[in-house]
């Protein structure tokens, strides 16, 4: 590819901004031959690829927010939670052998759910791939399945939660989780102070995807269903 | 959804576990054969069990779609400081699950 840059050309011959997907990877390429032979042998149908990517991408961390308030508020429950995250996820009508009966083939039926403390913080990742709570916290984020994050998280924790604005100080103890087996975890934040007296529903509010991968601390007031508004430095003049 | 076949059933832990939560172990240094999903990064470094999980097939052998051999699994807990010798604080720690296979006793 050319690095020169011509002013006279127009800009046809460099692309300013690289495209995010620039060529199809070899486990694409055979997750497609794959399917097509599924689907001319009968498995399934294209249909019911369709339906089930749909149904697997419109779960979202709404559950994983619902397990975290009621174990803020019913120390019972999140003793079950500590003891087999799994059945506890039934109490909130989450069952990991859904759709197929035993799950889908990388959401292993063993979870386990990371409390967090005054002194201890913890921080998942997958080093060697993008292994994620999915029954409970839906598709995992794009800079989660990054090399980016997964080779950097072990290496450097503060720093790059410092990148998402999470500074900690060095007295609490950073753990990283790196599933890279068939356990899947989550982290159980700290409750916040000013949340005394709130009801579950308002508590599982605060409690967004990001607090659950240990990213990011859950704060009264911050909720995933309102837009952050940034005031334009320099807004448009009429 | 159409119907298809469960895979083989991970079983529980049936207590023969050969290490026990607080246990010193060593990561061992093996050569990868075909594939392995243990870490560069932990091989030959010392942690702590911190949990016996669940018994399941190594990953050797279920990667080429075989019954394998199942084997107990734990979560073997790092100091930073003895994965990345410069890391430069005390208390941070690290996770990682591991089969029995790739651990052996370190008793200092």
């Amino acid at each position: 590819m050319s690095h020169t840059h011509n002013p006279g050309d127009g800009g046809a011959g460099e692309r300013h901004a690289a495209p995010m997907v620039e060529e199809i990877t070899d486990f694409e390429v055979l997750e497609i031959a794959v399917r097509e032979l599924a689907i001319e042998h009968g498995l399934f149908t294209a249909e019911d690829h369709r339906r089930f990517t749909e149904w697997a991408e419109s779960v979202g961390p709404a559950a994983g927010s619902r397990l975290v308030a009621k174990a803020w508020i019913d120390p019972a429950f999140k003793a079950r939670v500590m003891e087999d995250a799994v059945k506890a996820c039934k109490e909130i009508g989450i069952d990991w052998a859904e759709p197929t009966g035993f799950g889908t083939p990388s959401d292993y039926m063993n979870l386990r759910v990371l409390e967090d403390t005054p002194t201890l913080h913890h921080v998942i990742v997958c080093t060697l791939c993008s292994c994620y709570p999915r029954p409970l916290l839906g598709m995992s984020p794009e800079w989660y399945r990054t090399t980016n994050y997964r080779r950097r998280l072990v290496r450097w924790p503060r720093e790059v939660l410092a990148e998402f604005g999470l500074v900690l100080p060095p007295e609490v103890e950073i753990r990283v989780e790196d599933s890279n087996q068939k356990c899947r975890f989550m982290v159980l934040p700290v409750r916040p102070e000013g949340t005394e007296n709130w009801t579950e529903k308002r508590l599982a509010e605060i409690v967004t995807r990001d607090c659950m991968i240990g990213v990011a601390l859950p704060r009264p007031g911050r909720t995933a269903d309102v837009h952050p508004v940034q005031k334009a430095g320099r807004p448009v003049q009429r | 959804m159409p119907k298809s076949k469960p895979p083989e059933k991970a079983q529980k832990s049936s207590g023969k576990a050969r290490f026990k939560p607080g246990d010193r172990v060593r990561v061992k240094d093996l050569p990868n054969l075909f594939y392995s999903r243990t870490q560069i990064y932990v091989r030959g470094v010392v942690g702590t069990i911190a949990a016996c999980t669940y018994q399941d097939i190594i990953p050797e052998d279920e990667a080429f779609n075989r019954d394998g051999r199942l084997e107990q699994y734990y979560i073997v807990r790092f100091r930073q400081k003895d994965l990345w010798p410069e890391y430069p604080f005390e208390n941070d720690t690290l996770q990682t699950e591991s089969p029995e296979r790739w651990l052996e006793p370190a008793n200092n």
